[in-house]
């Protein structure tokens, strides 16, 4: 006995779908009929309507630009010097092993816990949390970086000095489109921890953002329906995230065949 | 009364593409006594394995049925037990803890459990290995704790799927007199599989040739040479009679199917 | 000679402790000449003052009782929601397609967010820690027990039912150890969310702990104290890894390198 392919491809959709429209459609009755108190956990249209108001006042486009900002920079400077590290660590032990404590305390603890100690040094503007951003996704870009160089195979490494490249030709030749997928990799887990960081750096102390948003409406009398639109729009932004930099993976590597 | 009987037995696999089928095995009927060891020959992908997942009951027949002591064989039991082509060997299990497996399934205390496994590993000489994980033996050695572990749940009939199948020459022969001791001295129905012509007749009471797919069996083959048996018996007039009769009737099941196993061929 | 020879075999420990001395050093001379503000700054000699000072008033003991309370709770709880629900997931179909909008849903929300919310519902304390800790936690242990099960090989269960066993036996002897690697995998990074939830729910809606220490010190910008509550999580979290490494080795002894 076995199904048929089409429902085979199907049923994890169809099941997904009714499961999660269930859940909408019980959330919305109760919450419009008040059967559960609406100001604490809101309804779907409810929502909808407090997501329009936000973007008709032009509050949250305007924070979610900020927010963009702070994120970019952080996260541009962590690609470049995180993959600089990477490599420096993949040609020196020495240099990795000099700076092994460093990273390790840096990765064991979660980044939030110097958010507090930036403010203090960098005010409480977009540059602390710039830094924040940075400080938590350089370090799984440059770890990644070093496995990825490591796992390249000699032969490349050796076929090309065979030809007679430099040093810096074997970097850019070899090593770094070789680690490629793993930088990736890398970059895919730094979005994430980047994001929580970020958020949560607004929500502590800023002066705009998303998370200072989430902040006020987490304070506001009848704020809970805008905080589900933030969130949701946290989430849409680092999908779009990951989705952009797959993108750019398989345009960098198209020698890999992406299923 | 046969102990085994597989009467008009098929069996069709869903097809590559939806809807379709793919009759591997086509109305197969072969009947076994008890304590017969019974050898299967035939073409790559005929249907050997399918053959014996029906008599372990790990398949469903699309029509016919697997009667053992005339009653039908509808869910696996330690009364038929498998060694797999592949071992199959739990890789988180030493090798007693794997020996032990059925005898835990059959809820025997462990204790007994412990002392049984040991005997059967003792048996197949890896008495000394008991605390080892497979990862640190030898494909043989995985081979003989898996034929350890069905021993062990004193199963009727033993199905055996190409188990030498991963060894080399020189300890396949030397596993087969070690197979054909043990099975003189449990006496077990044996049904064995294999694509080595010499090893089939040297080891079965019988050997079954089966068509190239769809499987069906062609021709049975009695070995009437005398037991025990040993080495020698490979240079004697009749042995090589046996050999070339099945030699030839495979030929014809290749040719019609195109390939056959380059290191049967060889042998 | 002999000294090469340790040192070879030390180089990494050396290395790493002759890199976190210079590192101190620099910090403490760029702030002794002057370059930085002492108070703001702080000094690795500020930070062993401050060390022991909270040391001394009790502070350190009693954040790491409540930090270690709370990550153990959370963590707890949502180890075992995380592997049930993962188990169930991975084994039947109907379970898998309805859960799973849900599983990915909180595993790509961000979970920080949720945070004002969880507070209006719960409240202000340890409550409202431990539950975001828990939500943090239990999605990498479940996608990663599902992946386990996914990764338990057919042949396998068909042993088991070759020797008579049931779907019970079948679980009990090769879903779980067959998923064992996965499932651990998910459980560590669980395990840093777990630090994450913490930290977050004693910095955001709590009044004790690492976390609300390191918010209130940073506060009155005594940035000496706020090391030293960074540091012993740091020491937490280290011991933690290795104390999981160790775990790790002595389960996975049958697996070749
Ligand atoms: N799960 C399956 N789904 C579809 N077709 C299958 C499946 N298993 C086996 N087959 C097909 O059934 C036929 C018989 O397979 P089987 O494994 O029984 O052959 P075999 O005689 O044991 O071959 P070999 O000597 O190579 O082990 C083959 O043609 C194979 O392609
Ligand atoms: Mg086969």
């Amino acid at each position: 006995m076995h199904r048929s392919l089409l429902a085979h491809r199907l049923a994890p959709l169809i099941v997904g779908l009714l499961s999660v429209s269930l859940f909408l459609l019980i959330w919305e009755i109760a919450g419009s009929t008040e059967t559960v108190r609406s100001e604490l956990v809101s309804y779907p249209t409810q929502i909808l309507s407090a997501f329009k108001r936000l973007i008709l006042s032009g509050e949250l486009a305007q924070n979610t630009l900020i927010s963009l900002r702070e994120f970019g920079e952080g996260f541009a400077a962590a690609i470049v010097i995180g993959i600089a590290c990477g490599v420096a660590f993949a040609l020196s032990r020495t240099i990795r092993y000099l700076f092994e404590p460093i990273f390790v305390a840096l990765y064991t603890a979660p980044i939030i816990v110097f958010v507090p100690v930036l403010v203090v040094w960098f005010g409480i503007g977009t540059t602390s949390k710039s830094i924040a951003v940075f400080l938590s996704a350089f370090i799984p870009i440059a770890i990644n970086t070093t496995t990825g160089i490591e796992e390249i195979s000699e032969s490349w490494v050796r076929a090309l000095r065979a030809f007679g490249a430099s040093r810096t030709q074997i970097i850019f030749k070899a090593m770094l489109p070789g680690a490629i997928p793993s930088i990736m990799a890398g970059i895919r887990l730094a979005i994430g921890r980047g994001i929580v960081v970020l958020i949560a750096g607004e929500m502590y102390v800023s002066m705009s953002g998303i998370g200072r948003l989430i902040s006020i409406y987490s304070v506001a009398p009848d704020g809970v329906p805008e905080i589900f639109v933030l969130v949701a729009v946290v989430a849409t932004f680092g999908y779009v995230c990951v989705l952009l930099f797959s993108l750019i993976e398989s345009g960098l590597t198209p020698w890999r065949s992406h299923s | 009364m046969a102990q085994l009987e597989v009467k008009d037995l098929s069996l069709s696999y869903p097809g590559s593409r939806s809807g379709s089928t793919f009759l591997a095995l086509d109305k197969v009927n072969v009947s076994i006594e008890k304590g017969e060891f019974v050898t299967i020959v035939g073409p790559s992908g005929c249907g050997k394995s399918t053959l014996l997942m029906l008599v372990a009951a790990l398949l469903r027949p699309t029509s016919g049925a697997v009667q053992l002591n005339q009653k039908d064989v509808t869910k696996p039991g330690p009364d038929r037990a498998l060694v797999f082509q592949d071992f199959a060997l739990l890789p988180w299990r030493t090798v007693i803890k794997n020996v032990e497996l059925g005898l835990e399934l059959k809820k025997v205390p462990s204790a007994q459990r412990r002392k049984e496994a040991l005997k059967y590993l003792d048996m197949v000489e890896l008495g000394k290995f008991c605390n080892h994980y497979p990862h640190q033996l030898s494909g043989g050695m995985r081979q003989r704790v898996g034929i350890a572990r069905a021993l062990s749940v004193d199963p009727e009939v033993l199905l055996m799927d190409e188990p030498f199948g991963a060894l080399d020459a020189q300890i396949r022969q030397v596993m087969g007199l070690e197979l054909l001791r043990i099975w003189e001295r449990e006496r077990k129905t044996i049904i064995f599989v294999t694509h080595d012509i010499d090893e089939a007749v040297y080891l079965g009471d019988r050997v079954l040739v089966m068509s190239a797919s769809p499987g069906r069996v062609i021709q049975e083959v009695k070995i009437s040479l005398p037991r025990p048996r040993d080495l020698s018996l490979r240079n004697k007039a009749e042995f090589t009679a046996y050999r070339e009769t099945i030699w030839n009737l495979l030929e014809k099941q290749v040719q019609a199917n195109g390939a056959w196993r380059q290191d049967s061929a060889l042998s | 000679m002999i000294f090469e020879g340790a040192y070879k075999r030390n180089e990494r420990l050396l290395l790493g402790a002759l890199g976190l001395l210079i590192f101190a050093v620099f910090w403490e001379s760029v702030v002794r000449l002057g370059y930085l503000n002492p108070i703001t700054a702080s000094s690795p000699s500020r930070i062993a003052q401050a060390f022991a000072s909270q040391w001394h008033n009790g502070a350190i003991l009693k954040n790491s009782r409540i930090f270690l309370f709370e990550l153990t709770v959370g963590f707890t709880l949502a180890f075992i929601v995380g592997v049930t629900l993962g188990i169930a997931m991975g084994v039947n179909r109907l379970v898998e397609y309805a859960a799973d909008p849900f599983v990915w849903l909180i595993y790509a929300s961000p979970t920080i967010a949720f945070y004002p919310l969880l507070m209006i519902w719960i409240g202000f304390g340890s409550a409202t820690v431990i539950t975001v800790t828990f939500l943090l936690t239990f999605v990498s242990i479940v996608v990663n027990t599902m992946a386990g099960v996914h990764a338990a090989e057919p042949q396998m269960i068909r042993v088991l039912k070759v020797f008579g066993g049931k779907p019970i036996d079948i679980i009990l002897k090769v879903i779980i150890p067959a998923s064992l690697p996965l499932m651990l995998a998910g459980v560590r990074i669980g395990l840093s969310r777990a630090f994450l939830g913490v930290i977050l729910g004693e910095m955001f809606s709590s009044n004790a702990g690492f976390g609300y220490d390191i918010a209130y010190y940073a506060g009155q910008l005594q940035t000496a104290t706020v090391f030293v509550s960074i540091i012993i999580l740091i020491v937490i979290g280290t011991i933690i890894n290795l104390l999981f490494t160790a775990v790790e080795a002595r389960l996975f002894a049958w697996k070749a390198r």
